[in-house]
C-alpha cells in the first residue's frame, strides 16, 4: 500500500522550482544568475559571485604553463554524454576547483 | 520556522543570525517556503507504551554509511535521494556529506545531529522497545516538491512503516 502525501499548494505554487523555470522559459537570465550565485555562495549572493571568480581563476591558473591534458577524454566526455550529465559535471567542477583553490567557505565537505 | 510580517518578530529571526540577511533572502526567493505554525501535524497518541514500542529515526543531516555514494551537495535543484543507515552503526561508519549547516561540531561528536548512540542507548536500557534496523536519512536542500514527495517523503515513510514496523519515528533537521 503506497502512502500518500499532500504537499500543501502555498509550497507547491511557489518554492523556488516553478520561480527557475518561470525564468528560463522567459529568458530572464538575471534571475537565473542570481539563483546560481545564491546557491554557490550559500545564500549570499556577493559571495556567491566570488566564488564564480575563484573556481575560474583556479582553474586559468592550471593552464597557464600549458600543460599536458588529456583532450581526447574531454572530446569523448563532451561528445558522448548527455547535456544533463555535462551540466552536472559543470557544478560539480565548481565546487572541485573551488575546494582546489584552498579557499572553502561552505559549512560542509562535497 | 514561524513567519511573520511582524516587526518584532522579524527582528528577531535575524537576531544573532550566523548569516545575516539569509532570511530575507530566503523569503525573497522562496516565498512560501518556510513552515508555518498552522503547517503543524497533530500529534497521535501513542498505541501502547513508549518501552514497547519499536523507534525510527529520519534525519537531514547528510549522514550515511562511509563507502555509498555521496550526497549530491553540488546540484542545483537538490539530491532526492536517500540512505539507509543500519542503526547498529558506530559513528565512525558513517560520514557527512552536506554543504548547508556547519559540520565541525558533528564531526567531534555525530550525535549531535544524529543521535544514534543516544537512540541505541535508549533501546539497550529498555526505555524504547527497539529500534528498527535502519534509520533514514537525506539531505534538506531540494528544491522540486514533487520529487520531494513521491521520491523522499513516501518513499521513506512507506519503508519506516511498512518494512521497518516502526511504532514511532523521530523526524529531526540539521
Amino acid at each position: 500500500m503506497a502512502l500518500r502525501f499532500e504537499l500543501p499548494s502555498r509550497l507547491r505554487d511557489f518554492m523556488s522550482l516553478q520561480y527557475l523555470k518561470d525564468a528560463a522559459e522567459s529568458g530572464d537570465k538575471e534571475a537565473m544568475i542570481r539563483y546560481v550565485r545564491l546557491h554557490f555562495g550559500d545564500g549570499n549572493e556577493k559571495v556567491g559571485a566570488q566564488e564564480i571568480d575563484k573556481a575560474w581563476s583556479e582553474a586559468l591558473k592550471l593552464m597557464l604553463d600549458v600543460p599536458e591534458t588529456d583532450r581526447q577524454f574531454i572530446l569523448d566526455t563532451v561528445g558522448s554524454q548527455s547535456p544533463e550529465t555535462l551540466a552536472h559535471l559543470f557544478f560539480q567542477l565548481h565546487f572541485y576547483f573551488v575546494q582546489r583553490s584552498g579557499d572553502w567557505i561552505h559549512d560542509g565537505n562535497l | 520556522m514561524a513567519t511573520s510580517n511582524n516587526t518584532e518578530s522579524s527582528r528577531s529571526e535575524t537576531d544573532g543570525q550566523m548569516r545575516p540577511g539569509l532570511w530575507h533572502v530566503v523569503n525573497e526567493r522562496y516565498p512560501g517556503s518556510m513552515i508555518r505554525k498552522d503547517d503543524a501535524v497533530e500529534l497521535v497518541p501513542l498505541a501502547k507504551p513508549i518501552s514497547e514500542c519499536r523507534v525510527s529515526f529520519v534525519s537531514t543531516s547528510g549522514v550515511q554509511p562511509r563507502g555509498t555514494m555521496p550526497f549530491d551537495t553540488v546540484h542545483p535543484v537538490g539530491d532526492y535521494t536517500f540512505r539507509r543507515v543500519p542503526s547498529s552503526s558506530h559513528p565512525d561508519d558513517l560520514e557527512i556529506h552536506q554543504l548547508k549547516y556547519i559540520t565541525s561540531g558533528a564531526n567531534r561528536d555525530l550525535n549531535c545531529v544524529f543521535p544514534i548512540q543516544r537512540l541505541q542507548e535508549l533501546a539497550a536500557e529498555g526505555i524504547v522497545g527497539g529500534l528498527t534496523e535502519n534509520f533514514y536519512t537525506f539531505i534538506g536542500y531540494n528544491m522540486a516538491p514533487e520529487l520531494l514527495e513521491a521520491t523522499l517523503a513516501e518513499n521513506i515513510a512507506e519503508a519506516v512503516v511498512e518494512s521497518e514496523r516502526a511504532d514511532v519515528v523521530v523526524l529531526a533537521p540539521a
